[in-house]
């Protein structure tokens, strides 16, 4: 039998302290734990990009992620990147504008991407955006209004 | 309540114009909030995993659980050891539920690798994973055969094993004698799959008794056959199970009938009384599910000089498994997509050690295609005729497999246009004549799809509500192909008023009864049923029968008028089918059977029509394809949605782009089952592998067909996508694939 080792964190700016066994996946502590459903298993293997968080700042697939190892950090899930007001962020309401999605269960997954492709500086031509989208895989075949959407919400044109 | 047979009165109803109405459940998916079925989690959830067979074939001869169930935390294993109570479901292409007939965990026979043999249930995920990787099975093996061409295999011939009147072969004319007559003459094999559907959603969901009611929340094309199915299974009242399923994560095709994973689901949620929840690993849904099978098609066209068709013969072997047919209907298109006098078709099964394989994504018309269309532009080689030009002089007037008319037919213009769009006039005729500077090497293809329209029975509720809003409750699914979006505009659009303002309930067998959503009928189908009920809620509101109605002051007006009624809301229902179909197609509906009508109806025949246009560049060194550009122009009738009908033609030439060039499940011989069982290794395109897609409608309507003047659409846009690919890589490189994916191997 495990132990379980206290671990402490926030998530969406929350604090939150779980009792937690340390072969739990960061995902399934914000799906199973948290309520925090979000953030999609579509592999549990890192293949596939649909539980993407970020964890300080930066985009991890969360179901590689063992939850004890956020101890101290801070997790960003989909269901923080709207205002506390309910007003959606630049990049999701690109996502609607563009009908980025279909099923949407790659959708949280593909927002919390946008946001580090964003971020990270890689939004910058086309091809960057195509490149650096590419770990979170769309089965609907969204592809080419998530390449606008992230396109518009980095303010560039076509190109 | 009205029962509105066929097409009714098609001029009183005009629909209005098309607006670009944003898809519905967006700002949902976009947040996070939208549910699916593995988000439920009730207070007190235990957590399943499945433990699969590790050989190809034969018997369990010894299950050890001992150190499994030592496991801090488990509270359950079921084998078949243990007495389920559980009952086959049946196969659901023939009177059942279930995507196979086989219900595993009922004995120890093991029909092929991936077979589940025991369910560990625990209090928590990592408790059921640890527990079930400890489970150890023997087995008395068997020999086994998962190709085509094994030993051990079985070859039958449709029309004998399934001796039905749409299953048997499509003889017109003499296809033989004219085609040995015929001075131009194409014979070749061509090859697809097996592959999978992998929607991003696994397959899943929780399963929980509330008293003796079973309610289970999992995503499903098909809540009516889970409902159905597990009653039959249980051997309880189908009113004790409700399937509740908002949104669906992709389906495909896979999630089209009851998963054998449901019912000991089930029954450990009632001895636990616990809700138990089930995700299955993304590697068992390669067997725990149907699949694309493997087809192998001969196809031989006879023509004049001109390239004009004189005869087609289209024969097919199918993979199956050992248990189940899947009705094959290949040469329903081949038959039709062009004038040919004389037709042979010829359709077997080859019985094989899986799975039984099933419904994905066009799943006989995408092969079909690809076979028939690539084999065209070999004719248009041999005649030296344009391949849009060869098309075009071989259109269709009337069905050439029945003589009926069509309900209506617009290939011509989805070529014509889409050769405009997509500057089709520059391409020079001979293969590798476009190189760029750096030696990439570029290609035009072409190729044209089919598709039929089934329509299916619908029961469709309409609320008008004193504050003004519609709740529409409707029989069918949400995949993300639109549907709610579509009936949402329906609404909004017949009674003026804004799509905000009215809601929809797909997926929930609680409020109407629902049909499999698949074949791309749904859209269809349930507009159908939602523009009679507009009727009947015109004439309940004292409305007249067309033109904006203020919704709250009609409630409230009909509230005074009609005092035995509360006032809050004033309720209509219509129940459709298709043109033709006999009244038991709606008791067929509502026990959560199949039972689709078209695409012969009693006055013409219905399919929809599509044209893809590729542009392909070919990397010298080492030949990779890259799909740079493709236009699709199709006729679906009136476009119910238009923002949600594009992303489905863009979706599926996505997934044309990953059924030429990259999907495919491997087999092994030694082991069975299927080897690339993960999404790392069972490559589906990514962003970086998309280039550019335009996508355009014919746009008319089709009021010959029904009322609402809509086809299909969200399975027709993937057929001709791999052939327009194919034929371009031929362009490009003056190589011919006839087997997919295309492999580098098949361009050096
Ligand atoms: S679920 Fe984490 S990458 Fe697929
Ligand atoms: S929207 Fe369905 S998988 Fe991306």
């Amino acid at each position: 039998m495990t132990s379980e080792v206290v671990t402490e964190f926030t998530v969406n700016g929350q604090a939150v302290r779980l009792d937690l066994d340390p072969r739990e996946s960061l995902l399934d502590v914000l799906r199973e734990r948290l309520g925090l459903t979000g953030s999609k298993k579509g592999c549990d293997h890192g293949q596939c990009g649909a539980c993407t968080v970020h964890v300080d700042g930066r985009r991890v697939v969360s179901c590689l992620l063992p939850a004890v190892q956020v101890n101290g950090r801070s997790v960003r899930t989909i269901e923080g990147v709207a205002g506390p007001d309910g007003a959606l962020h630049p990049l999701q309401q690109a996502f609607v504008d563009h009908d980025a999605l279909q099923c949407g269960y790659c959708t949280p997954g593909q927002v919390m991407s946008g946001l580090a492709c964003i971020a990270e500086g890689n939004a910058g031509a086309d091809d960057d955006i195509r490149e650096h989208m590419s770990g979170n895989l769309c089965r609907c075949g969204a592809y080419p209004g998530i390449l606008a959407a992230v396109r518009a919400a980095a303010g560039r044109r076509e190109g | 309540m009205t029962d509105t047979e066929e097409s009714g009165d098609r001029t009183a109803h005009p629909w209005p114009p098309v607006e670009r109405t944003p898809r519905v459940g967006a700002r949902e998916k976009v947040t996070g909030a939208a549910r699916y079925g593995a988000d439920h989690a009730p207070p007190g959830l235990a957590y399943a995993i499945p433990v699969v067979a590790t050989a190809g074939k034969g018997r369990i001869t010894g299950l050890d659980t001992a150190e499994a169930a030592a496991v801090p935390g488990v509270l359950l294993i079921l084998s078949h050891l243990d007495d389920l109570g559980i009952a086959p479901a049946g196969y659901v292409m023939a009177d059942g539920y279930a995507f196979q007939s086989l219900q595993p965990l009922l004995d120890d026979r093991i029909a092929y690798r991936g077979q589940p043999i025991a369910l560990v249930v625990a209090d928590t995920l990592v408790a059921a994973v640890h527990a079930a990787g400890l489970v150890r099975a023997a087995y008395d093996e068997e020999p086994f055969a998962v190709e085509l061409d094994a030993a051990g295999t079985e070859t039958v011939l449709q029309e004998e094993a399934l001796p039905l009147p749409f299953l048997a072969d499509v003889v017109v004319g003499d296809a033989d004698g004219a085609y040995e007559r015929s001075p131009l003459r194409v014979d070749a094999v061509y090859e697809t799959g097996p592959q999978h559907q992998v929607p991003m959603e696994l397959i899943g969901g929780v399963a929980e008794w509330h008293g003796d009611t079973l309610v289970v929340h999992e995503g499903t094309q098909s809540a009516g056959a889970l409902r159905g199915g597990l009653a039959r299974q249980l051997g309880i009242d189908p009113d004790r199970v409700q399937v509740i399923t908002p949104y669906v994560g992709g389906g495909f095709g896979q999630k089209n009938s009851l998963q054998p994973h449901l019912a000991p689901l089930a029954v450990a949620a009632r001895r636990l009384g616990r809700p138990v929840k089930l995700v299955l690993p993304r590697a068992h849904t390669f067997h725990a599910a149907s699949f694309r099978p493997v087809s192998r098609h001969r196809v031989r066209l006879g023509a004049d000089r001109s390239g004009r068709l004189l005869a087609a013969i289209h024969e097919v072997d199918q993979q199956a498994s050992r248990r189940d047919l899947l009705p094959a209907t290949y040469t329903e298109i081949t038959s039709r997509l062009y004038g040919i006098s004389s037709f042979r078709g010829r359709q077997r099964h080859v019985r094989t050690d899986v799975q039984t394989p099933g419904y994905m994504r066009a799943p006989f018309e995408h092969p079909a295609a690809f076979a028939l269309e690539s084999a065209l532009d070999e004719l248009a080689c041999a005649a030296g005729r344009d391949p849009v030009e060869l098309r075009l002089s071989n259109d269709a007037g009337a069905d050439p497999v029945t003589g009926k008319p069509f309900s209506s037919r617009h290939l011509a213009a989805c070529l014509r246009r889409g050769a405009e769009l997509f500057g089709w006039a520059e391409r020079p005729p001979d293969p590798g004549s476009m190189r760029e500077t750096d030696g990439t090497l570029v290609g035009w293809g072409v190729a044209a799809g089919a598709y039929p329209v089934m329509t299916v029975p619908v029961l469709a509720r309409l609320r008008a509500r004193a504050d003004g809003r519609v709740l529409a409750e409707v029989g069918g699914h949400e995949m993300g192909q639109g549907i709610t979006t579509a009936l949402a505009r329906a609404v909004a659009g017949d009674l003026g008023i804004g799509v905000d303002r009215v809601d929809v309930v797909v997926g929930d067998t609680r409020v109407v009864p629902h049909h499999l959503t698949a074949g791309a009928w749904g859209t269809n189908s349930t507009l159908l049923a939602v523009h009679a009920a507009l009727l009947e809620l015109r004439a309940r509101l004292g409305v007249p029968r067309e033109g904006p109605v203020d919704v709250a002051a009609a409630v409230a007006a009909a509230g005074r008028s009609a005092p035995e009624q509360d006032g809050a809301e004033v309720v209509a229902e219509a129940l459709t089918k298709g043109p033709g179909q006999p009244p038991e197609a709606v008791d067929r509906m509502r026990a959560g059977l199949v039972a689709p009508a078209g695409p012969e109806y009693p006055g013409h025949v219905a399919f929809s029509f599509i044209a893809h246009f590729a542009e392909v560049r070919v990397a010298p060194a080492a030949p990779r394809v890259r799909v740079s550009r493709v236009v699709s122009v199709a006729d679906c009738g009136r476009v119910a949605s238009p923002v949600t009908a594009e992303a489905q033609v863009r979706g599926a030439v996505v997934w044309g782009i990953g059924a030429a060039l990259s999907e495919h499940s491997e087999v092994d011989p030694r082991f069975g089952g299927f080897v690339n069982a993960d999404l790392a290794d069972y490559v589906i395109p990514v962003n970086a592998d998309v280039g550019r897609i335009e996508v355009a409608f014919v746009g008319e309507p089709d009021f010959t067909l029904n009322p609402t003047g809509v086809k299909t659409l969200g399975e027709v846009a993937l057929v001709g996508v791999a052939p327009a690919i194919a034929n371009a890589v031929f362009h490009a490189t003056g190589r011919r694939p006839r087997s997919l994916p295309i492999r580098v191997e098949d361009l050096l």
